[in-house]
């Protein structure tokens, strides 16, 4: 059937799970690129035969058709390679202008291609903002209150702060600290947030 | 809109505290704030309010409607009313949820307060929903939606706006 | 410290406004534009302004001592309005990357006051860079007469519904333009009011600052 593997070039793109990048189809957009070349020789053909014989209502229902299918295929393939670069330009946004090497192997050399010309374009851009520029891949969520409660959970030592001052996490100790400087700590399960 | 991001915006609106420490005034880009005397009842914004009681540095007093008795009464007047009254505050959700985080320990009954901000909370979501029924089902192109909060608009918003622009659609094919 | 600041390009007359008002006009533009189908009306007026006092404010604090209570307070606020005006210009470059074509067509037709001048050479390059993949990726190596592209039709919906709320009074607003003919779908907007309708006849109000989304 006409425009199976166009289709299945969309299906593909919807299951691309979150955050990643499935492998370019490079055979996919191969073969639907010589379906495309193999009906539109078959039209070719028929039209100049319907230019030379009378016409004829079935090959000319088989151009239409051939047509449509042509139109079905590039409008796929063009959606393919279009969502990718979408999916790429959210992965910049994510994880920033170097991409995770699993997701950098997945893309086509013309991809990549792509990837480092919009870089450049984001970053003349972001350059443009103001004096020396504003990144606007930084401060994606509102600022949270700098300063969380934590309450100690292990014994974990001297625990040196960003300003140069240190304090000493004791089991069931509490703290006032830095959000940023405890995040790990509390992901770790040194720390509970006390709220 | 994200949830984060309509607490962030309530958190310019300003309430009383006191501080317990003395500063100089603060040159904001927001305004200026202060001077600080221990112990004198200032305004000062929320997000600036949440900072210094983190570090211990001020009591908050929650707005006056901010407490059982009041909670109590716009309750009563939300289930009289067929439709939305007004809060007493645009962020009343977002007000009332930071300082029960933040400053429970500064208000009396902090559980009471939580409990009757909830039902509020839930008979005017109930409201929502059966608005947005007859809404749909009438397939008005306008309506008018006083009282109605930024949070309870926000919830709401994926579902309406969904139905609605299908809607307008189906509107328009037909007209065609 | 000088708490007046010349915005400029606002109107002809001199126009002061204070910091805080000029914030309050940034908190206005960014709920408008995350709340809007398509992309407003450029405010550098308003962004350059609060990018230069955000960054002032960051050199001044870094030659003061960190440890320091109101050092700590500027950095804070300094770290919020970073973030408004940072979802701001993010919220317009999405929608920017989204409809770039339609929007330099826009722009080539007379209209240029969408984009700023640093918007519109990011969009260019945007559609150049994406028309080049697309061209060499396939459109190249497809028969000749399907080789064209048309990306302008990637255009926002304005029939989108909206949610408002009235900031100054206005008579005879029409909801409808289908049924503009038989006169019947007009409403009058009350300060206070707020209404669900369609994004396309009260675009203008939007940018106007008669009525804020919601």
């Amino acid at each position: 059937m006409f425009g199976e593997k166009a289709l299945e070039l969309i299906r593909e793109l919807h299951r691309n799970r979150e955050g990643t990048l499935a492998p370019y189809n490079e055979d996919g957009v191969r073969q639907v690129l010589e379906e495309m070349q193999a009906l539109y020789e078959a039209n070719q053909q028929d039209v100049s035969q319907l230019v030379q014989n009378e016409s004829d209502q079935t090959s000319l229902t088989a151009v239409q058709i051939r047509h449509d299918s042509l139109q079905r295929n590039k409008r796929c393939l063009l959606a393919y390679l279009y969502n990718r670069l979408q999916k790429i330009r959210e992965l910049r946004w994510e994880f920033g202008s170097v991409l995770p090497a699993n997701v950098r192997s997945n893309m086509s050399p013309k991809e990549m291609e792509w990837f480092s010309k919009y870089n450049r374009t984001l970053a003349n851009y972001m350059r443009s903002l103001g004096n020396g520029g504003l990144d606007l891949t930084q401060d994606m969520q509102p600022p949270q209150n700098v300063h969380i409660e934590v309450r100690c959970v292990e014994d974990r030592g001297e625990l040196e702060l960003d300003d140069g001052s240190k304090i000493l996490l004791k089991k069931n100790s509490m703290h006032f600290l830095p959000r940023s400087q405890c995040e790990h700590l509390i992901r770790q399960g040194v720390l509970k947030q006390v709220t | 809109m994200e949830h984060s991001e309509l607490e962030f915006s309530a958190e310019k609106q300003k309430l009383k505290i006191v501080p317990n420490f003395s500063m100089d005034k603060i040159y904001f880009i927001s305004g200026d704030v202060g001077p600080f005397k221990a112990g004198l009842p200032i305004d000062v914004p929320l997000w600036l309010a949440i900072s210094l009681r983190q570090r211990q540095k001020c009591v908050i007093h929650p707005p006056d409607w901010l407490n059982v008795a009041t909670l109590q009464e716009i309750k009563e007047s939300e289930m009289a009313a067929e439709l939305f009254t007004k809060l007493p505050n645009e962020h009343f959700r977002e007000i009332s949820q930071l300082l029960l985080t933040h400053a429970k320990h500064n208000m009396h009954h902090a559980d009471a307060i939580r409990t009757l901000v909830k039902d509020i909370w839930d008979i005017r979501a109930a409201k929502l929903r059966s608005s947005i029924d007859k809404f749909v089902h009438v397939q008005a192109s306008h309506a008018r939606i006083d009282n109605i909060t930024r949070m309870e608009i926000n919830l709401a918003r994926p579902f309406l706006l969904d139905s609605l622009n299908h809607l307008h659609s189906l509107r328009r094919s037909k007209s065609l | 410290m000088d708490d007046t600041l010349n915005i400029s390009g606002l109107s002809d007359d001199e126009e002061h406004l204070t910091s805080s008002q000029v914030l309050q006009q940034l908190e206005e533009i960014w709920m408008n534009e995350r709340l809007s189908p398509n992309l407003m009306v450029c405010r550098s007026d308003i962004t350059d302004c609060i990018l230069e006092q955000i960054q002032e404010m960051e050199e001044n604090i870094s030659k003061a001592q960190k440890n320091e209570l109101k050092v700590s307070l500027h950095q804070l606020e300094v770290d919020r309005i970073r973030y408004m005006l940072s979802s701001y210009l993010r919220c317009r470059l999405e929608k920017i990357e989204k409809y770039a074509s339609s929007l330099i067509k826009e722009a080539a037709d007379g209209d240029q006051s969408r984009l700023s001048p640093e918007e519109y050479t990011f969009a260019r390059e945007l559609t150049s860079g994406v028309e080049a993949h697309l061209m060499s990726s396939a459109l190249r190596l497809m028969p000749k007469n399907l080789q064209s592209l048309n990306l302008q039709e990637y255009a926002p919906s304005l029939d989108r519904y909206v949610f408002l709320r009235v900031n100054s009074p206005e008579e005879g607003v029409i909801v409808d333009e289908e049924t503009d003919q038989n006169n019947g779908d007009k409403i009058d907007f009350e300060v206070g009011a707020q209404h669900i309708m369609r994004y396309k006849p009260i675009e203008h109000f939007v940018e106007s600052g008669v009525v804020s989304l919601l």
